[in-house]
């Protein structure tokens, strides 16, 4: 933490890229989406969109496709985006992170270019039935046979988007006696390699978005793993800090948007319910929170400070945050609960999930406790 | 200020702050109180906002605000050195209508500690220790001098609180831009100092949790406690991020854009605090419930602080507006 002030402001070359990017999106609109087509095909279309103008991995080297700037260029983008309503820039920011750390120079040649297009849509292969928190616990296995190759056989289970990926960031254990965190090792995995099946499983709010994996006897070959042997577990923790972190937010300022629709709906009705008004205002205090906070993150990782568990504060400020407005947003639309529903009811439900995906809310306070506060570790939690 | 002076300032304060901090309610008395403001002001920071340019930026005074919360203080930092010298400065840049009689001015607030509303009855002095004169700022932005009477009573037995005469001398008016930076700065600056408090209180909860055993073992190795830790923690950062913000905005965006942060940054001050407050007593236990223990002093000032100036109904009123009513 900081006790010296801070520059929250915007760089002057931030401000240009806005600009810019301003520029290229009022030749460039969001594509028009046909009825029957599925949300995450429309979102692909987006993506390469996107990719055309060179507003996708703008942190990544240029080597590998990307742009060679910061992670708070990338941030300006999303940002920018969710002001005007758009969809942000597909979440793939943390995979990538995880290639460049730990893949080798051909795989980020091979692989990342091709990520950042579009051409490959990848998807993430942690949990399983019996790993969800408990990640390190997971059991599916990839044998290393003598010939060099592997055989993996497993479940996975809440791979997102599965049905529409072509590539699998899979983790498996490759070995069954060392340690849980020494144990297991990364891959790319192919789902259309045989022995894989992808059942895709409905959500709450009726979207398809998870899957189950099954993996029967599937081949890996040793180029397909990234990094070595046990170093699955170090890219899984990168890639998650990754995901939770305030700076990767394009959906902030999607709040401030239905947040201001909130304000007008309630300030246009004659007659509110008891202390609506007041769950609107306090709507705007988290999102103003939020946006102060992530400036903050921003500001400090300007002056040398790295990202650490304190993105664990991050992730749960956001919760916060994205919960109450949903369930505020269905006090003042609660024709929401008695109509068709709309999408307020969908991204309600969403909301529901967001204290569970990247790691639910009581392990980010187990990882604020222990790492951050430093508190000591207690009979087995 | 260039980072090395202000690091210098800032553990000045510290040091002194070290010195004077009451250990207990009952460490505070009349001849402590006296002791400590001549301390304090020998340090010297009533001219960091007294002249145009400033000696120091807004997020610099929020600072030293925090850290002037973190210990049990019952100087004036805040009225006396941080406010009443930045309403003079804001007045020079509109109308003077007369001089300033006092030699030492704190801020006046209505009866209830808040921003007036309407021509406000019972006005108080407040922060008041090693003050002469009290400025009060009229709701219109009229600004007027008034006497000290008695003290006034407050929970908050840190702060010097005394009543000030109805009848004030007029001293100028507040243009409507200079008017929206007094209030922005002024929340700024109340909350900056909750937020140091807040802070400090969970950290001395957070070494209680790993020295105090129970069942043979440190108490915050229970999910339970170090889980409630783990919030205020969110809390305390929240506001943090909130309030130096806000701070920020003062420095470098409009007056309308610093009032709205401000009061985001109030709001969030107004609850969070309380509720990191509320944490770190709950991890204390029995202790923290006696009148020796610092606990309350942070509590009351914590408490009292989330109704001074605006309080949390008043703030999420005007932020549930369409911004394009405000
Ligand atoms: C919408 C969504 C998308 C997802 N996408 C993906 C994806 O693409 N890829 C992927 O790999 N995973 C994905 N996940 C899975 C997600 O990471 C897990 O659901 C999550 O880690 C929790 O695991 P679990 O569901 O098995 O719950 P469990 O771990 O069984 O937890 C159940 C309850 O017990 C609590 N609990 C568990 N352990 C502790 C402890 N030590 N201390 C205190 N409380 C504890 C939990 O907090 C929770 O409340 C997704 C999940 C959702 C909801």
């Amino acid at each position: 933490m900081t006790d010296t002030p801070l520059d929250f402001g915007d760089p002057e070359d931030l401000e240009r890229l806005r600009n810019d990017f301003r520029a290229w999106l009022a030749g460039h609109p969001l594509p028009e989406r046909p009825a029957d087509e599925p949300l995450p095909v429309f979102l692909h279309r987006w993506h390469r969109q996107l990719h055309s103008g060179g507003w996708v991995g703008l942190d990544v080297p240029e080597q590998y496709g990307g742009r060679g700037l910061t992670a708070l260029h990338q941030v300006t983008v999303s940002d920018e985006l969710g002001a005007r309503g758009a969809p942000g820039v597909p979440r793939i920011g943390y995979l990538a992170h995880a290639l460049l750390r730990f893949g080798s120079e051909e795989q980020r040649r091979r692989l990342l270019p091709r990520m950042l297009s579009g051409d490959d849509v990848w998807c993430q292969g942690f949990s399983e039935p019996g790993a969800g928190s408990d990640l390190a616990g997971m059991s599916t296995y990839a044998e290393r046979r003598p010939e060099g190759h592997y055989i993996v056989n497993g479940q996975k289970l809440w791979t997102s988007y599965a049905q529409y990926s072509g590539l699998c960031l899979l983790l498996a254990r490759t070995d069954r006696a060392a340690p849980a965190h020494a144990s297991i090792s990364a891959f790319v995995l192919p789902l259309d390699r045989p022995g894989v099946t992808v059942r895709p499983l409905r959500a709450a709010n009726g979207d398809d978005e998870f899957c189950e994996l099954f993996l029967d006897d599937v081949r890996l070959e040793e180029s397909e793993r990234i990094g070595a042997e046990g170093d699955g577990w170090p890219l899984a923790m990168t890639t998650v800090a990754y995901e939770r972190n305030a700076l990767d937010t394009g959906h902030l300022s999607k709040y401030g948007l239905l947040i201001e629709r909130l304000r007008r709906a309630a300030h246009e009705r004659r007659k509110l319910p008891d202390g609506l008004l007041s769950d609107i205002g306090r709507c705007a205090v988290d999102y103003q929170v939020l946006v102060a906070h992530a400036r903050r993150r921003t500001a400090e990782r300007l002056a040398g400070q790295s990202a650490g568990p304190e993105s664990s504060v991050d992730k749960l400020l956001m919760t916060r945050a994205e919960q109450r407005l949903y369930e505020t947003a269905l006090k003042v639309f609660p024709e929401e609960l008695y109509g068709e529903g709309g999408e307020v009811l969908g991204d309600y439900f969403y909301s529901r999930a967001a204290s569970v995906y990247g790691g639910t809310s009581q392990i980010q306070r187990n990882i604020i406790a222990k790492r951050l506060l430093g508190l000591p570790v207690g009979p087995r939690a | 200020m260039e980072r090395d002076e202000f690091t210098l300032v800032r553990d000045m304060l510290r040091a002194f702050a070290t010195r004077f901090r009451s250990g207990s309610a009952g460490d505070i008395k009349a001849q402590t109180r006296t002791d400590a403001q001549r301390a304090l002001d020998e340090l010297g920071l009533s001219g960091l906002r007294r002249t145009s340019p400033p000696a120091a930026t807004v997020q610099e005074c929020a600072l030293l605000a925090e850290e002037h919360g973190r210990q049990p203080l019952t100087t004036s930092l805040l009225g006396t050195a941080l406010l009443a010298p930045e309403l003079l400065r804001l007045l020079d840049l509109g109308e003077r209508a007369g001089p300033v009689y006092g030699d030492r001015p704190t801020v006046a607030l209505a009866g209830d500690l808040r921003f007036p509303d309407r021509d406000a009855v019972g006005l108080v002095a407040w922060d008041c220790d090693g003050a002469d004169t009290a400025l009060f700022v009229h709701g219109e932005g009229r600004v007027t001098e008034h006497e000290l009477g008695a003290p006034a009573p407050t929970a908050d037995l840190l702060r010097g609180v005394r009543r000030a005469s109805a009848e004030g001398r007029p001293v100028g008016r507040l243009t409507p831009g200079a008017h929206q930076c007094w209030q922005a700065y002024a929340l700024v600056v109340v909350a900056s100092e909750l937020v140091g408090a807040a802070r400090s209180f969970v950290e001395q909860s957070v070494d209680y949790a790993r020295e105090r055993h129970q069942y043979g073992q440190p108490i915050g190795s229970f999910q339970a406690v170090q889980h409630q830790l783990a919030d205020a923690t969110v809390l305390v950062e929240a506001c943090t991020s909130a309030t130096r913000y806000a701070a920020w905005c003062l420095d470098s965006e409009t007056p309308g854009r610093a009032l709205t942060a401000a009061r985001v940054a109030k709001a969030e001050v107004n609850s969070s605090a309380v509720e990191a407050v509320y944490a770190g007593m709950q991890v204390f236990g029995g202790i923290a419930q006696t009148w020796e223990h610092v606990a309350h002093l942070y509590l009351r000032r914590v408490l009292v602080g989330a109704t001074t100036l605006a309080t949390t109904p008043d703030l999420l009123t005007v932020l549930a507006a369409p911004e394009a009513t405000r």
